[in-house]
């Protein structure tokens, strides 16, 4: 059963892909990626529940599926959906009719390696499916040919690569420290290398760890190797930014998890925990000073990305229950919010026809729904509540108040008081209109398709907020307790 | 592991290949043309390609010989023609605004080798190994993925920062068959051809690049800030 | 003033020499016989005869190869009687510097010859008075005061050509002593006579990446220290002059001191390169006099080898810009770094 909903949800959009390609009609791309999305998201929603404490290995131990990865799935899979059923508005307002087929075959492209990540038993085609991923959003970032998106795609591309191949040395060094254990040639999947953990050879795996945190991490967008987020997330279309921010990010991250579990099990102390913790706390700052004084919209949310992925990353730097339970359920905040920020902000784009947040102004009175569910998702994602990243970043908190890690704690409610004010300063202005004229937007009117996402985004995210069962709770800590993966 | 088990010639053997690599990186460090830097890839992929055969020959290994092959035709010779393709296009023969030049890239690159070296020592004294093949692919390994790096933030064509991409993945690549030949084939056949797909895509990139912001040279690719 | 360092230094040369070979030992335990004698003062002798001749050849060659006539290589024999046979012209601003500076730097390039594997292959009496360092610091020491003989008359081109000889010397001192550090390093002594030793009996360490990095290094240097391509200045326009800069003001017999020195300089240095570095054969075992005397044949013989590839460098490149200088001393730089680094791997 889970082996067919599997099947499905990663043929999907290859089939999509391959359709998209052959037949080039832009109604019948449209239809199809949308349906694959669907799919998808229809496989990805029942897999969390149907699956017991026990990972699941299968074709030929190549594909992995235990909770963390499901739930990753899960949340890529949203974000898939959505981005889907806004694109279909949004890209229409672009007049590219001929090459929107492309378009909506490398989206079905994102979508399928973005889903497949996550699922890679063997930790060297993990990172095949890491490289992939940024081969395909490359060009996605790419498809409005002016040259700030020509830029971005540079940088994307050059920084990204650039990390993974560190990434690479990283996985190569686990896999030779590997064969002092288990001799020169074996499968190196994620079970094996943690059971041959607490044989390995501290030096060596504190080497190589760190080198797959900076190399995953440049992924991810930690500072300080975030440079290329705000570029590419910025200039690519509304919907590839929702993907980017949504889903790529948290593939990446899983990578990240799944080697501080075999460093865990080697038993390296605090050190690994304490890196991540750094990371994460020098993103949020990067966040935070660059959200008080950004200037466009989409590089706004971009910025905020950086600081919410550094929260993530506190929430597994803290470790323990509270720690990895809250910053999974951040990771399902997260990919809701952000993708309901994009889509408002690429409406404003097409409707006020700038980036410029001074150029933006009295939004709620021309859009007033549009306007307040851009308003609410503000409001979600500085961590305000009763929407759920309150409850997440809460719950990492509380998990940090160990000794050794309360300075993080202080230090992280400061600079989220910090981004709170900036951003809320941002939206202030935008819909309230300080200083600027009182004209009518360029194009009054936003598609329905650009609007339910929204909603849909929304609906979730206050529902997980005031509402946390027990089930969610369980379900995350024992992806806690059980992270190396299959002994 | 093969390299504990090494003759003195084998050893020999592998330590001239994988310091002619290391040389032939620091040659890229120490060239302005854009064209030096390409055959100095070139032939360093080649010296790559001998050094796994020659790991093929002395630890069994059969599959290393088709992946020494497949590394002298894709790395060596596909890989450097379709960057050929691209300089052709391009108006530019080398770097025209340096960042740094080429002789402090060198010395920087010498006290990267140093750096390297300390570190190898570190990981070697923790295992015990009284290995120099060991702390020597170590070494080749991380200095040239630091000459790689260096390549990249201080050259601003984009045909070098292609180049300084792809010595980072050589010195992995030099790494990997020098300390982990038994890596299953499947991983390596598809890092091989993960590369190509790389450049193929730089090669579209660069494209786009000279048609819409009319050069490849970073330094004018200011427009997002903040 | 003590006695004790000199014969503890004797003595430890004494230990690193004897563990090296026999046949060293053996030379080692007669002390100061005659015939050791008169080998060393052959030596000195030698360096002083030929280093005119290798020049004569090197100028012979690069004129033969761009397809003039050549001046033969006697020539510098010529103009050294030449010189030494004409009036001495004394600049008023000049001071005792300028007497002594000739006759200090001819002394050094005399001195340096003892130091080294000339003619024998075992170290002669007087040898330990210094070792490789020892000796780089002497031949320092000549082209130092060179440059403050170039100062001294207070002459414009004097000042050019010193303060550009001493940019290059900053740029390859350090080179140098990089150099002669990875020496010791791969033969693990002091003493140039058992690097010598080390590199013909055993093949894997001629053929080492630490020893071919270090023939590269020092070749590079080579060029840099004889005013060859690419520094090549020694043109009679102004603008390149840095060694002639440094001697216009000289004449007679002291201009003959000073380029019979850097022709001594240029002798010595590629003696070290091939007795020590890359062609360590050729020298004499036993100190008999015909071997002696076909160890300076195979001087030449080696010399005119090393002469024709400076020969091809020679032709083959152009002249660089000042400021780029810099470009083949880091690469020697990097060479010898690599070197060194190749003799902690094996």
């Amino acid at each position: 059963m889970i082996g067919d909903l599997l099947l499905a949800l990663t043929l999907a959009p290859l089939v999509a892909l391959i359709g998209c390609l052959v037949v080039h009609r832009r109604r019948f791309c449209e239809a199809l990626n949308l349906v694959a999305s669907a799919v998808a998201f229809a496989c990805a929603l029942p897999i969390p529940f149907l699956l017991d404490g026990q990972a699941q290995l299968f074709w030929d131990n190549y594909v992995i599926l235990d909770r963390a990865s499901a739930w990753v799935i899960l949340c890529t899979s949203i974000v898939y959906f959505l981005a889907s059923i806004y694109a279909i508005g949004y890209m229409r307002l672009l007049d590219e009719e001929e090459r929107l087929y492309r378009f909506y075959a490398l989206f079905a492209g994102f979508g399928f390696t973005t889903l497949v990540g996550p699922l890679m038993n063997s930790v060297g085609i993990y990172w095949i499916a890491i490289e992939l991923t940024t081969l395909v959003s490359t060009f996605l970032v790419a498809f409005e040919r002016v040259a700030e998106s020509m830029e971005a795609a540079w940088k994307y591309i050059m920084i990204v690569s650039a990390g993974i191949s560190l990434a690479l040395l990283g996985t190569i060094l686990f896999y030779w420290s590997g064969t002092f254990v288990l001799g020169p040639s074996y499968q190196m999947t994620w079970g094996v290398l943690s059971a041959a953990a607490p044989r390995m050879n501290p030096t060596l795996i504190v080497l190589a760890f760190l080198l797959v945190l900076v190399g995953y991490g440049t992924k991810v967008g930690l500072a300080p190797m975030h440079s290329w987020l705000p570029d590419a997330h910025s200039e690519s279309p509304a919907p590839v930014s929702a993907m980017l921010s949504g889903a790529l990010l948290n593939t990446a991250m899983i990578g990240i998890v799944r080697f501080l579990g075999i460093t865990r099990a080697a038993d390296l102390g605090q050190l690994p925990q304490l890196v991540l913790v750094a990371f994460g706390v020098l993103s949020l700052l990067i966040g935070a000073l660059f959200i008080v004084r950004q200037q466009g919209i989409k590089r706004l949310m971009a910025y905020s990305s950086i600081e919410h992925m550094g929260v993530v990353a506190l929430g597994f730097g803290f470790g323990g229950a509270l720690g990895v339970a809250g910053a999974l359920y951040h990771m399902l905040n997260h990919s809701l919010n952000k993708s309901l920020m994009f889509f408002g902000a690429g409406n404003m784009m097409r409707a006020y026809g700038t980036k410029q947040i001074l150029d933006i102004a009295h939004v709620g009175r021309f859009f007033p729904t549009q306007g307040a569910l851009w308003l609410a998702g503000a409001i979600a994602i500085t961590g305000a509540p009763p929407f759920g990243l309150f409850l997440s970043e809460f719950t990492i908190m509380r998990a940090g108040l160990k000794p050794s890690f309360s300075w993080a704690v202080y230090v992280m409610a400061v600079l989220l008081i910090v981004i709170f004010v900036g951003f809320m300063n941002h939206f202030r202005c935008m819909y309230y209109g300080v200083g600027a004229a009182e004209t009518p937007p360029a194009r009054g009117h936003v598609s329905a398709w650009c609007t339910a996402p929204m909603w849909l985004a929304l609906a979730p995210l206050l529902v997980l907020g005031l509402w946390w069962p027990g089930g969610i709770w369980s379900y995350l800590t024992s992806i806690a307790q059980s992270l190396p993966g299959v002994p | 592991m093969l390299i504990q088990h090494l003759g003195p010639i084998a050893s020999s053997l592998f330590s001239l290949l994988a310091i002619a690599s290391l040389l032939l990186s620091f040659v890229m460090l120490g060239s302005r043309w854009l064209k030096n830097y390409l055959y100095a890839f070139a032939t360093e992929s080649w010296v790559i390609a001998a050094l796994s055969a020659t790991i093929g020959y002395y630890g069994n290994y059969p599959e290393l010989y088709l992946i020494a092959i497949l590394t002298l035709l894709f790395r060596g010779l596909l890989l450097p023609y379709l960057i050929w393709r691209i300089i052709r296009r391009l108006e530019v023969d080398r770097e025209i605004h340096e960042i740094l030049q080429p002789s402090s890239s060198l010395v920087i690159g010498a006290l990267f080798v140093m750096f390297a070296l300390a570190v190898s020592y570190r990981v070697a004294t923790a295992y015990h190994l009284e290995l120099t093949v060991a702390v020597l692919a170590l070494t080749v390994m991380l200095s040239m993925k630091l000459i790689g790096f260096l390549m990249l933030a201080v050259r601003h064509e984009a045909i070098s920062q292609i180049l300084g991409l792809l010595v980072l993945e050589n010195g992995i690549f030099l790494g990997s068959q020098i300390l982990v030949p038994g890596m299953p084939l499947l991983i390596e056949l598809v890092i091989l051809f993960d590369l190509l797909i790389i450049v193929a895509c730089f090669g579209v990139l660069v494209g786009y690049l000279l048609t819409h912001v009319g050069t490849t040279s970073t330094l004018d690719l200011k427009r997002l800030v903040g | 003033m003590h006695e004790s360092p000199p014969a503890t230094h004797q003595q430890n040369a004494c230990s690193f020499v004897r563990s090296a070979s026999p046949a060293v030992a053996a030379g080692r335990t007669a002390p100061m016989s005659a015939r050791d004698v008169l080998l060393q003062i052959g030596q000195v002798l030698t360096v002083l005869l030929l280093a005119p001749l290798i020049q004569g050849i090197i100028v012979q060659f690069e004129e033969r190869v761009q397809r003039a006539q050549g001046p033969g290589i006697f020539q510098p024999y010529r103009d050294l009687w030449k010189l030494f046979h004409k009036q001495i012209v004394v600049p008023q601003t000049a001071s005792w510097l300028f007497w002594a500076a000739p006759v200090v730097a001819f002394t050094c390039m005399l001195t340096v010859p003892i130091l080294i594997p000339v003619l024998t292959d075992f170290p002669l009496p007087l040898s330990d008075m210094g070792d490789i360092l020892g000796g780089g610091l002497i031949l320092t020491l000549g082209s130092f005061l060179i440059v403050l003989a170039g100062l001294d008359t207070s002459s414009a081109y004097g000042g050019i050509g010193s303060s550009r000889a001493v940019m290059v010397a900053i740029l390859a001192e350090p080179t140098l002593i990089l150099v002669f550090v990875g020496i010791t390093l791969l033969a693990k002594a002091m003493l140039p006579f058992v690097v010598n030793h080390l590199l013909v009996s055993n093949w894997a360490a001629y053929w080492s990446p630490a020893h071919l990095f270090l023939v590269a290094a020092f070749f590079i240097l080579l060029l840099v220290e004889t005013d060859r391509m690419p520094i090549h200045s020694s043109t009679h326009i102004e603008v390149y002059m840095i060694e002639e800069g440094r001697i216009l003001e000289y004449s007679g017999p002291l201009l003959a001191l000073l380029k019979w020195a850097s022709a001594m300089k240029q002798f010595i240095l590629y003696t070290i390169f091939c007795n020590v570095l890359i062609l360590p054969w050729g020298l004499s075992v036993k100190g008999t006099a015909l071997g002696a005397l076909g160890a300076a044949a195979g001087l030449v013989i080696k010399f005119t080898l090393v002469a024709c590839l400076v020969v091809v460098v020679e032709t083959s490149q152009s002249r660089l810009r000042f400021y780029r200088y810099q470009e083949p001393l880091a690469a020697s730089f990097l060479l010898a770094v690599l070197s060194i680094i190749g003799t902690q791997l094996s």
